[in-house]
């Protein structure tokens, strides 16, 4: 401690150095991401499968397909429910690509998703369309 | 004194700034991006842009080994430099008997390029053993000539009395160079770490020389190696490039007036 | 204290005393030294003795006499490399002029002076790697912002392949050279610059000189020591420029953008004719010191320094 008061003590000057402030802000950031990550990548992918007229279609067979170096390899499939839904658990990777397709209903386009870091838990915005030709 | 306009000179700056800053914009928005790599004519402005190249540049190339790579023999480095340097310099102040040949053989090693040595210190460093680790990485950098004359000058300028104190005092001699001169020194300290540090980030011929495997690749290496494996085919050598130079501007940024305090200063033999 | 008589005898206290700082100077002098004996004198030397004989790994070193010079003598390559080191050591002077015309506008009384500094100077401590890269990109034939401007403004009418060309190729590399290195210079610049008096140009402007006048009577003659500085490390910083050309180009088209330095790194790690290139660093090295002694003489004599009154 400084022997007159009127200066800011040691401790307080050590902290608002630039130094100290931006690696600190950098590390918290850094913290606050990795917990983020690590609460949102259990690898869930949730989607909808429609057919041209905008309708669920149950019981339709949904390929995942994961980036291996330059190509994609099929990693797993999951078919809808009812509700035209599906629900993947083990995806691992951060770029993946989703088809559907139901025998007599079509098929649909391979939709590219990329993800922020692997295994994120997403949630498809569009549903996967059917073609509506078999 | 005269009174001339001022607005040609902003306008000469500022068309030079938008030059000098032309090639960052650009590399920024094709690696947000990735248009423009097959595309023809070019967009000005980044058209739907997506943070995914980094997710790549991430996960594919190893960024986070070779990052700590960097950092651990930027580290090694930076602190073998401040301690020798410190030592060299205190060294320099006293009078001894050799003290002009030291001199001599100081600035003579100054006339030698990095470039002029690369063979012999490879096999040097081979002969010690030393390859493809990060001592072997650090070893050529942790002393710099520059950097010991910088240490030199700033204790040169400590005033005589307080150095005589403290030896009336009855201090020992690395407990004067601790408790006196280093405190008094710090600008010195602070141009070593940031010069030492910069040098030993950006060093690319030396690694190439001795990292063997590639996992000890730093990340010039591992740009310079990416470059070469995938063209320029992908947004995500770009966006490599951005993350390889972040650090090094903002570390620049924030330490901008020591950095150029020790280039000017150190650049002036004393 | 006792009254030591003033000749060579010395109490043995004191002598004890003196022989303890000796050994301590040289303590704390070791370290240093053992790095540059190791990484800078011994490898010299070992490169010198090379470049004598004919040696390879494995292999025991036999005494070759001026075998490798001569070899070096005949090789297009070598002579190539040459002429592209010289040139880029000559296009140093040009960064050199238009960084003084950056740091006279800069040093001038404007508001955000420190601003255009930093945006000059930032592209100095970058990787040299990373702006090779980006420069390869600017440069590219096809899709390069440099093409683009060139044939929007209808300079061109097909795309100059620029990294490719025999003509191009070494002036690319120049401009990104002379890119990275501008802030540098005009930092240097700036710093001598700010040391002259200002009374010196309040004086000759009462005395009548203009604006010219006082450019070239007062600021050039002062400037001398830092103009000097540059052309120093930046002959230097071009003759061992090696990151740049070996990520931009390779070596260029052929040989187009081979230097020194990146044959002396060819010839050793790929192919690994250790003694041969020994040789060539032997005459990079003499060249490096004949064009310090040159400039050293060229200006003055005095490394540039300036008599103070």
């Amino acid at each position: 401690m400084s022997a007159g008061d009127v200066e800011t003590p040691r401790w307080r000057r050590l902290l608002i150095n630039r130094f100290v402030l931006v690696p600190a802000a950098i590390a918290v950031a850094i913290v606050f991401w990795n917990v983020y990550v690590s609460m949102h990548s259990h690898g869930v992918v949730v989607g909808r499968v429609v057919d041209p007229a905008g309708q669920p279609v149950p019981g339709a067979t949904v390929v995942l397909w994961v980036l291996n170096f330059t190509t994609y390899v099929e990693k797993t499939r999951a078919t809808t429910d009812s509700a035209g839904r599906f629900v993947i658990t083990d995806n691992d990777s951060h770029n993946i690509r989703l088809a559907a397709e139901k025998p007599g209903t079509g098929r649909s386009a391979r939709v590219p998703v990329r993800l922020y870091f692997r295994a994120q838990d997403i949630e498809l915005r569009e549903p996967l369309m059917l073609s509506g030709t078999s | 004194m005269h009174r001339y306009p001022r607005w040609p000179i902003h306008l000469a700056l500022v068309g030079v700034s938008f030059l000098m800053l032309i090639p960052f914009y650009w590399v920024l928005k094709t690696s947000v991006t990735g248009e423009n790599i097959f595309a023809y004519p070019p967009s000005i402005l980044p058209k739907s842009p997506h943070p995914f190249y980094y997710v790549d540049v991430w996960y594919y190339i190893p960024f986070a080994r070779y990052f700590a790579n960097s950092v651990a023999v930027s580290m090694i480095a930076v602190i073998a430099n401040v301690v020798l340097n410190a030592m060299a310099g205190y060294a320099l102040t006293r009078d001894f008997p050799a003290k002009a040949f030291v001199l001599l053989l100081f600035l003579s090693c100054m006339m030698v390029p990095f470039q002029a040595t690369i063979i012999p210190a490879y096999l040097i460093t081979g002969r010690l053993g030393l390859l493809d680790s990060y001592l072997g990485l650090a070893l050529p950098q942790c002393s710099t000539i520059v950097c010991i004359f910088v240490f030199k000058a700033s204790f040169d300028a400590v005033p005589r009395s307080l150095i005589d104190a403290a030896r009336i005092d009855g201090l020992a001699e690395w407990r004067i160079v601790w408790k006196v001169m280093l405190p008094l020194a710090k600008g010195a300290i602070a141009t070593n770490v940031i010069l030492g540090f910069i040098w030993s980030w950006n060093n690319f011929l030396w690694p190439l020389i001795v990292t063997r495997s590639a996992d000890m690749q730093t990340l010039p290496l591992g740009l310079a190696r990416f470059l070469s494996y995938q063209e320029d085919t992908t947004g995500a050598l770009y966006a490599f490039c951005i993350m390889v130079l972040a650090p090094g501007i903002l570390l620049f940024l924030l330490a901008q007036n020591e950095f150029i305090r020790g280039l000017t200063s150190g650049a002036t033999k004393g | 204290m006792a009254v030591a008589p003033a000749v060579a005898y010395r109490p043995p206290r004191l002598a004890r005393k003196r022989t303890r700082q000796a050994v301590l100077v040289w303590c704390f002098l070791a370290p240093s030294l053992a790095i540059f004996l190791l990484y800078r004198i011994i490898p010299l030397l070992w490169n010198v003795v090379l470049s004598f004989a004919d040696w390879a790994p494995l292999r025991t070193m036999r005494w070759a006499g001026l075998d490798q010079y001569e070899e070096m003598l005949h090789d297009d390559v070598f002579w190539e490399a040459l002429w592209n080191t010289l040139l880029f050591i000559a296009s140093a002077p040009v960064g050199i002029v238009i960084a003084l015309g950056l740091a006279l506008l800069v040093s001038s009384e404007i508001r955000g002076r420190d601003v255009y500094r930093t945006i000059i100077f930032i592209s100095y401590p970058l990787m040299t790697v990373a702006v090779a890269i980006i420069w390869r990109w600017l440069f590219d034939e096809r899709v390069g912002l440099i093409n683009y401007v060139a044939r929007s403004l209808h300079l061109v009418d097909r795309p100059i392949q620029f990294l490719n060309s025999f003509v191009w190729a070494l002036p690319s590399v120049i401009v990104a050279n002379i890119w990275q290195m501008l802030g540098f210079y005009m930092i240097i610049l700036l710093t001598g610059l700010q040391n002259i008096p200002p009374n010196l140009y309040e004086a000759a402007a009462n005395d009548g000189a203009n604006a010219r006048r006082r450019f070239w009577r007062i600021t050039l003659p002062l400037l001398k020591p830092s103009l000097f500085l540059c052309i120093v490390i930046g002959m230097l910083n071009s003759f061992t420029s090696f990151d740049l050309v070996y990520v931009m180009t390779g070596g260029g088209p052929g040989r187009a953008t081979e230097l020194l330095v990146t044959y002396i790194y060819k010839l050793g790690f790929s192919q690994t004719r250790f003694d041969y290139a020994a040789a060539v660093t032997i005459v990079f090295f003499a060249l490096l010191v004949a064009i310090a002694w040159m400039a050293n003489r060229l200006s003055g004599g005095n490394a540039g320094a300036v008599e103070t009154d």
